[in-house]
């Protein structure tokens, strides 16, 4: 490896840090749990599809479109996609979401599953037609 | 056809290596589709990126349109048996972002840049052209989240990469049919 490989690394490195570190300082403290309920706002399609408290209980959200279904599981203030019929499986690689901005993509059924607090302006956008 | 008997044997040679590249690209494609990166706790639709060993090589021995045509052919081959056509759309606009990047890199930058620092570039243009695609269809940003997370496992598959280029192309410039392109 040459210097100007190790200079290319550091500065990618800084980079992904300077996105990640803010990230993790205000991580906890917009987790969910009792009293402060999230929504996950369902986009199929670059459309709003529906939106969902997620709470502590269980609830299963089918989505059915023409491309194929996709299986949404909530379940203690967090939610995971459980089942789907896309080629690539990607979508179950998420795993069990529960903060804000985080996401599912299931980008066969251009599916979109995001994170949001009821009351911050992230949902605004979700309604603006 | 206008060619020189010398002219027209460096075409053939050209093409055949470009076919042989395409050929294993696909078989490393392939092999990549089998090990479940995202079972290992990684980033979701994160790879290995096996078949940039192929591209950057063909980068290296032969002239930009020949490793152009080398990304089309192992991009549409590999979706026709493993994706779908949304997954083509995807992986064309990474790959020709990648593409484009690493031949800038290796004709402008080759005195900065090793092999490894090309395909570290590589990697990450690769990521970055996969995340613009999916936010265009989306039709939000929001799935720039992952952007981090990406840039760092394109570091650890770039040097990968890189360094598995390093030996191929030190060997293959021992077989005779690669000897005239050699710089």
């Amino acid at each position: 490896m040459k210097r100007a490989d190790m200079l290319l690394i550091a500065v990618i490195l800084i980079a992904a840090l300077a996105f990640l570190v803010p990230r993790y300082l205000s991580g906890n403290e917009g987790k969910g749990g009792e009293g402060k309920e999230l929504v996950a706002n369902i986009t199929v399609d670059g459309k709003h599809y529906r939106t969902i408290k997620l709470t502590k209980e269980e609830q299963t959200i089918d989505i059915r479109t023409e491309r194929g279904y996709n299986i949404l599981k909530v379940h203690d203030y967090g939610v995971e996609m459980y089942e789907a019929d896309c080629p690539d499986q990607v979508c179950l690689g998420f795993g069990f979401i529960t903060r804000p901005k985080q996401t599912i993509v299931c980008l066969p059924h251009r599916v979109l599953v995001e994170i949001a607090s009821p009351a911050g302006e992230d949902e605004i956008d979700g309604f603006v037609q | 056809m206008g060619l020189s008997n010398s002219e027209s044997s460096q075409a053939l040679k050209r093409t055949v290596i470009v076919a042989i590249f395409s050929a294993v690209a696909v078989v490393l494609g392939i092999v990549e589709a089998q090990i479940p990166l995202s079972a290992m706790g990684l980033m979701p639709g994160a790879k290995l990126g096996f078949a940039n060993i192929m591209i950057l090589t063909c980068i290296y021995f032969l002239r930009g349109r020949d490793a152009f045509m080398l990304v089309i052919l192992k991009t549409l081959l590999t979706a026709f048996i493993l994706g779908t056509f949304s997954s083509l759309l995807f992986s064309l606009f990474g790959s020709l972002l990648s593409f484009i990047v690493m031949f800038l890199l290796m004709k402008g930058g080759r005195m900065q840049l090793s092999l490894i620092g090309v395909s570290i570039a590589g990697s990450i243009a690769h990521n970055i052209g996969q995340l613009a695609a999916a936010s265009m269809v989306m039709g939000t940003t929001s799935i720039m989240y992952y952007l981090p997370i990406l840039l760092v496992t394109g570091i650890v598959t770039g040097v990968a990469v890189g360094y598995a280029v390093r030996y191929l192309v030190s060997s293959l410039s021992q077989i005779s049919l690669f000897e005239e392109f050699l710089r």
